[in-house]
């Protein structure tokens, strides 16, 4: 075959995104570490049951919030059709479609694998956008459907969430547990020979917090790179998705700070996250700069049109 | 997909699945003989045209070969672009072993300049018994074919009618197994 891809490699971004992993991990290490040595995995249970829940009811609560309804083919037969092509193209099983009745131009993807995913645009998107840009958009939320993004996300933000947990129940019940045997059992009246405190393991929950918060948000931040990417080889058309990009982040500050936004937690799933802050937080946002994927997609362009 | 590629958010484009289109051509046969489906004498293979210089130009040099070769089998070539920026190569020809030929050229001139992932689908339309329009569309991806029946009103399909040919068509054609993936195609230009 003569060309063998249109596009280029991307192992900058492979590279940065398993480096990211692989941290979450090791941090995460040293937290189940600290809470086994401190018998109490108990916790682990506790929040493992709380991460399963999130994990298989997330879907519906979040459709839900954002106030999306599922739609059939006879309710919106230009997004059913637009979509099916996609799913054809990037070999995927068609997911649910959903729209949500808001002027605000966004979308999303929710479900934990590609069988059980729904995509979602607003009714505010599908009005701005020509139909190549939507394309562009809808690509990039079937990408996120095909990464599995959503699973990847929950599963590596799971133990965080138990370092919050722990953290939050140290503040709560910590003098209890400071106290050593509080909860009745005389087996544990010694702590500083058993293993560490409860003191130290919530200290390390806080630190181990912070830094998977940060890891976090980078890795969701190199996710949307990637679904940008993704979207772009499925379409053809890095320049489309580019220009839809800019058309979202124009509107998105002229449209009242209210709806899309309440619902916070699922920003990471969004084409563009609803709270567009200055640059400076960058190292906080869930999504990259608008710059920086613009730029993402001209190189792309340009590796298609073969001048790269 | 595998685990690592899960992790590493990797994406490449599905290539064309192992060329199955020219089973179309024996099942054909049992059409005819058992089903009294017929062919229109038309059918379409449906691709991205992506705007690089050297795309639109393997898509000239695809007509030209096409029109070459038609003096001998008398297909007639027509390019059209659709709602959703598809582009329509549709080849008409009244014997359809030509049709099934002619679809194998075009998607072969496209893989052979390194854009073989920018097909969609072929379709062939047909008319059934009782004179319905009836599809069939052969998914590259999935080398796998599955039957299309638009029904009686705007955006409706009939899906007894489909899972019947399928039955009915049994062993004779690769037939998509996954029901979800029969994804239907409103607006054919055929």
């Amino acid at each position: 075959m003569a060309r063998p891809t249109s596009f280029g490699r991307d192992t900058g971004l492979q590279l940065r995104m398993t480096l990211t992993m692989f941290l979450l991990g090791l941090v995460y290490a040293v937290l189940i570490g600290v809470v086994i040595a401190a018998k109490l995995p108990f916790l682990l249970f506790i929040v493992g049951g709380m991460f399963l829940l999130q994990l298989f009811a997330s879907d519906k609560l979040a459709l839900h919030a954002m106030g999306a309804r599922e739609v059939t083919p006879q309710e919106a037969p230009q997004l059913h059709a637009l979509i099916e092509r996609l799913c054809v193209q990037a070999n995927l099983p068609k997911p649910r479609v959903a729209v949500a009745n808001t002027p605000m131009p966004n979308a999303f993807a929710i479900g934990r694998s590609p069988k059980k995913a729904t995509v979602c645009a607003t009714t505010g998107i599908m009005e701005l956008l020509s139909p190549a840009e939507l394309e562009g958009v809808m690509a990039h939320e079937l990408t996120h459907v095909q990464n599995r993004d959503v699973m990847v996300m929950t599963i590596a933000s799971f133990f965080a969430a138990i370092a919050a947990y722990i953290v939050q129940f140290g503040f709560i019940f910590g003098p209890m547990l400071g106290g050593g045997g509080g909860y009745g059992g005389g087996g544990n009246n010694n702590n500083n020979n058993d293993g560490p405190g409860a003191a130290v393991v919530i200290l390390v929950s806080l630190l181990v917090y912070a830094v998977s918060f940060l890891l976090l948000q980078a890795l969701s931040r190199y996710r949307e790179f990637a679904a940008d990417r993704g979207s772009a080889i499925i379409t053809g058309r890095p320049s489309a998705l580019a220009s839809a990009l800019m058309k979202i982040s124009g509107t998105m500050d002229r449209i009242p700070q209210r709806d899309l936004r309440s619902a916070e937690g699922m920003a990471a799933f969004y084409i563009f996250p609803p709270k567009a802050k200055a640059a400076a937080a960058s190292l906080f946002s869930t999504h990259p700069p608008l710059e920086k994927r613009i730029a993402a997609l001209n190189r792309l362009e340009s590796q298609l049109q073969g001048v790269a | 997909m595998g685990l690592f590629d899960i992790i590493a958010g990797k994406r490449k484009l599905a290539r064309p699945a192992p060329d199955r289109l020219f089973a179309l051509s024996t099942a054909y046969v049992t059409f005819t003989t058992e089903l009294s489906i017929t062919t229109r004498g038309v059918a379409g293979i449906v691709f991205q045209p992506l705007e690089t210089a050297d795309f639109e130009q393997i898509a000239r040099e695809m007509v030209e070969v096409l029109e070459g070769t038609s003096q001998d089998s008398g297909t007639t070539v027509e390019t059209r672009d659709d709602d959703y920026d598809y582009r329509w190569m549709i080849l008409r020809d009244p014997d359809f072993d030509d049709l099934v030929v002619g679809v194998n050229a075009v998607s072969g001139a496209l893989e052979a300049g390194g854009y073989g992932e920018r097909i969609l689908c072929a379709v062939f339309a047909f008319t059934d018994g009782r004179g319905r329009p009836l599809y069939w569309i052969y998914n590259y991806k999935r080398g796998a074919f599955y039957p299309f029946a638009p029904g009686a009103g705007d955006h409706e399909r009939d899906t007894e009618r489909e899972l019947r040919l399928k039955a009915q068509v049994g062993a004779e054609l690769p037939v998509e197994p996954e029901l979800e993936r029969w994804f239907p195609l409103w607006g054919i230009p055929i």
